[in-house]
């Protein structure tokens, strides 16, 4: 089992303060890397260079960015609803940084081990629509309202599919994980509990493999909840000019990007816990194994991004609602038919 | 946004509506184009196309100056398909001066013209792309485009705005290498026609988004005046190349892609389609270049047009450009009456685009291939 | 392309003047001429043999015929091709030359009319929206007509 923090350090406040900073390095190194990554991804699929001109190959291109974006004047246009629209970008962001903590990195690493940390991360996952319809609402602009509305009626579509699909693996873990020894010990695993959710694939079999369709509805679902495309409707840039966050600018944009590109990183760790093994991996450590499945997950997202067009709002919904809800039930009750069956 | 968008967009008269102003700032408006739309939820009640943003007066312009000195002004019209309309002016004074043009000026207009269409489909299916979310197939377009402008900018001095036909001729004269990089250019493009249709046309998202999206029927294309490729997507194979041969057309061997649909996936497929035949002319025309000059045996010294009305057509690459020219046998005309193909299938959108959603705008718009410097002249 | 004979078209009793074109010189198969009261009729008649309205323009010509003239171009898609210009001319005022708009026959000539207007102050009667098109919504000229002044006067 992984150690947390506060396990290691005995004082809870030191620990927070760790988590925090820990968290907050992670994923500003990450969210550099990945906007990197992405105009580097984007720019080989149409045969482009890509950002070549600060640092090598372009590394240092985000950074570049960053420091611009931060000298960028904050605009506040007219007849906003200020409490709203000033808090908005936090309330898309903050629940990244705290459903980041709940993830197992490795065997030994680990910020927090919750018993119900599943639930949390889509409990937080569910936080960031309030903030962008915040956004939308309290920009005073008709694009912002439509793409807040837009993004609203899409994260919480599917949300449905998304929990249904995990809901299988939860299932599973208990069903595989009755009796696993750990350290030393028989335990029976926690299906919500994201170290147990590793531990059972470590025990038997990834769970892609056992549960392919809910892996695959799970990363359709994962697309749709970060907004990217080909269901990125919310920012559709050719309707909504820039959707939800069409009146911010400097750093407020930052954020909104920032946490884009976090719930990405999120969506793929959450996918890499629930099937394809976490931290497991032959020779290199865990943590290594951990962010390139995360990784090859997130270039994936990035390839169709810029490879399909963009849906239409209906056809989403009905995709949603007509093809993948039932697809996820049924998947859902086939798992526990056969749990049932192969247990008596 | 809310002090230039005047009374009308303060609150509509209709309950549970309101006013959406898209463009003329708007990242995938072609141009400066405005839609006054008026919106229940995301579904459009009615929609107003406002144009003029880019007028400039070349009707104007066209009155204050004699007809060689209104040249370089036709290809700004439509930037897009620049060529077409330089080498249609001239055309048009050739026709009412009764100027004869040599074989061969008139094989290097048709080549030259042809790689125009070519040029601006390409564009207009890149863009079209980029409206419906599709960012990629638009570099590939560039990158075939590119290589259209180089070989034109060659020949012409210029990539976009041509100003390539003299009265009785072109300027200049091509070489063995323009003919070989054209014949290299129709192999590559033919080469990535394939992969288009797979990248794309056969893309289940792209389809769902195009298939039954926008129908014109062929009655509201007459009453509109609908023209061009958009024309022809709802099953009209009306053609000025085919109807009214102008500049040695009838001498190609090419046929007129037509769809009966009507709908967007019908003038992608028109479009598509149409890049085909036009290689088949540069083929042709290539293969059958005549030697000769390229202008007339005696430089055209002052123009003599008889007087009265004259109308002259072209198929440019959005369909049917007419000039109307009223002359008082002066060198100068007295009228010069553009009729520009996008002027009249934009507004045929005022009844297209009732009852669609915002998302179905941008593509149907996107799907009649406008140009705004066009529609405003 | 013998067009006379061709013509779908019954327009008889609604023309002042109807002559034969030479298409290969003019670009016109046939040239008309109509009253002002009459060009509503004229296209519907246009309309009932399925020809489509190819455009609209005006002329200016208060210098020579002491009119505005209103010119109207038809022509079909289906068959051989077949142009008819009809020319409308009107009382020479401006503002206060008027015409019937066709714009419930034609929707085209929605624009087309609105064009006039705006560039020549030609007003159409019958028409549902004719505001400026081009122009600025608070121009105070029209500017094709032949004494809103050359271009080189504006710009010195």
């Amino acid at each position: 089992m992984p150690t947390t923090l506060i396990e290691q350090f005995g004082n809870p406040a030191i620990a927070i303060a760790t988590g925090v900073g820990g968290v907050m390095t992670v994923l500003s190194l990450n969210a550099l890397f990945l906007i990197w990554l992405e105009r580097k991804v984007s720019a080989w699929i149409q045969r482009r260079m890509g950002p070549m001109e600060v640092g090598f190959h372009g590394v240092f291109q985000t950074i570049a960015d960053m420091l611009k974006l931060l000298g960028k004047q904050l605009i506040t246009p007219k007849g906003i609803d200020k409490p709203l629209y000033h808090l908005a970008p936090i309330v898309v962001f903050a629940p990244v940084v705290a459903a980041t903590s709940l993830l197992p990195f490795s065997k030994s690493v680990a910020i927090s081990n919750i018993d119900i940390g599943l639930v949390l991360i889509f409990v937080f996952g569910g936080f960031a629509v309030v903030g962008i319809f915040m956004a939308g609402w309290g920009s005073n602009n008709k694009y912002a309202l439509l793409g807040a509305m837009r993004s609203v009626a899409q994260n919480i579509s599917y949300e449905i599919p998304l929990i249904l699909s995990a809901l299988a693996v939860v299932l599973m873990v208990s069903a595989v994980g009755r009796e696993v020894p750990i350290d030393g010990e028989i335990v029976a695993l926690n299906g919500l509990n994201l170290a147990h959710i590793t531990m059972a694939q470590v025990h038997w079999t990834w769970f892609i493999l056992v549960q392919p369709v809910a892996a695959l509805i799970y990363f359709i679902s994962v697309l749709a909840e970060t907004n990217r495309a080909p269901f990125d409707i919310p920012e559709a840039e050719s309707e909504l000019v820039a959707g939800f966050h069409t009146e911010y600018s400097g750093m407020r944009f930052a954020l909104f990007f920032f946490a884009e590109f976090s719930n990405m990183f999120i969506g793929a760790m959450v996918a890499t816990v629930l099937f394809l093994g976490g931290w497991e991996g032959p020779i290199l450590p865990g943590p290594v194994w951990f962010f390139l499945k995360t990784y090859a997950l997130i270039f994936i997202m990035m390839w169709v991004r810029w490879t399909y067009p963009r849906l239409r709002f209906d056809q989403l919904m009905t995709f949603c609602w007509a093809i993948l809800i039932p697809l996820s039930i049924l998947n859902l009750l086939v798992t526990a038919l056969v749990i049932k069956v192969v247990q008596s | 946004m809310r002090q230039s968008a005047g009374p009308t967009l303060e609150r509509t008269d209709e309950a549970d509506t309101y006013y959406l102003n898209m463009g003329p700032q708007h990242p995938s408006m072609h141009g400066v184009l405005r839609l006054l739309l008026k919106l229940r939820g995301e579904e459009i009640v009615t929609c107003e196309p406002v144009i003029g943003y880019a007028h400039r007066a070349h009707e104007k312009m066209a009155e204050n100056r004699n007809y060689i000195m209104f040249i370089p002004n036709t290809s700004r019209v439509d930037y897009l398909s620049g060529m077409i309309y330089n080498i249609a002016f001239c055309q048009a004074i050739e026709k009412l001066c009764s100027i004869e043009v040599p074989e061969r000026a008139e094989v290097i207009r048709i080549i030259a013209c042809e790689l125009n269409r070519i040029q601006s489909h390409l564009l207009w299916f890149g863009t079209f792309l980029l409206d419906l979310g599709g960012i990629t197939p638009f570099l590939y377009c560039f990158d075939d485009r590119e290589e259209i402008l180089d070989i034109l900018d060659r020949v012409t001095g210029s990539r976009l705005t041509y100003a390539y036909g003299r009265f009785g001729g072109v300027t200049m004269d091509v070489d063995q290498d323009f003919l070989v990089r054209t014949l290299a250019f129709v192999k590559r493009i033919r080469s990535r026609f394939p992969m288009y249709e797979k990248l794309v046309g056969e893309n289940v998202i792209f389809r769902e988004r195009c298939e039954g999206v926008g129908v014109i029927t062929p009655e509201v294309a007459r009453q509109y005046g609908v023209s061009g490729p958009t024309l022809r997507a709802s099953g009209i194979g009306y053609d000025v190349r085919r109807a009214e041969p102008y500049g040695g057309y009838d001498r190609f061997d090419f046929e007129i892609p037509t769809r009966t649909a009507g709908d967007c996936m019908a003038r992608f497929e028109v479009r598509m389609a149409e890049m085909e035949q036009s290689c088949r002319i540069i083929e042709q025309a290539v293969a059958a270049m005549p030697e000769g000059p390229i202008g007339p045996k005696k430089l055209v010294q002052r123009l003599k047009p008889p007087e009265g009305m004259f109308y002259f057509a072209v198929e440019s690459a959005r369909g049917h450009f007419g000039q109307y020219i009223l002359s008082d046998g002066s060198n100068t005309p007295l009228k010069l009456k553009m009729r520009t193909p996008s002027f009249s299938n934009l507004s045929a959108m005022e009844t297209v685009l009732e009852g669609t959603m915002v998302a179905d705008t941008i593509a149907i718009v996107g799907s009649i291939d406008i140009v705004m410097p066009e529609i405003d002249r | 392309m013998s067009p006379a004979s061709a013509t779908p078209v019954s327009l008889d009793g609604l023309l002042l003047e109807s002559a034969d074109a030479d298409f290969a010189v003019t670009g016109f198969h046939r040239v008309h001429s109509a009253s002002v009261e009459r060009i509503g009729d004229v296209a519907r008649a246009y309309d009932e043999g399925a020809y489509l309205l190819e455009m609209i323009t005006c002329e200016d010509r208060r210098e020579d015929l002491k009119a505005m003239r209103l010119v109207y171009t038809f022509n079909r898609f289906a068959g051989d091709l077949d142009r008819h210009v009809v020319t409308v001319d009107l009382s020479g005022e401006i503002p206060g030359a008027e015409a019937p708009s066709i714009n419930g026959v034609y929707p085209a000539a929605n624009w087309f009319e609105r064009e006039i207007y705006d560039m020549y102050g030609v007003t159409f009667s019958g028409h549902p929206n004719l505001k400026r098109i081009l122009l600025p919504d608070d121009a105070d000229f029209h500017a094709l007509l032949r004494d809103f002044g050359r271009m080189e006067d504006a710009e010195s």
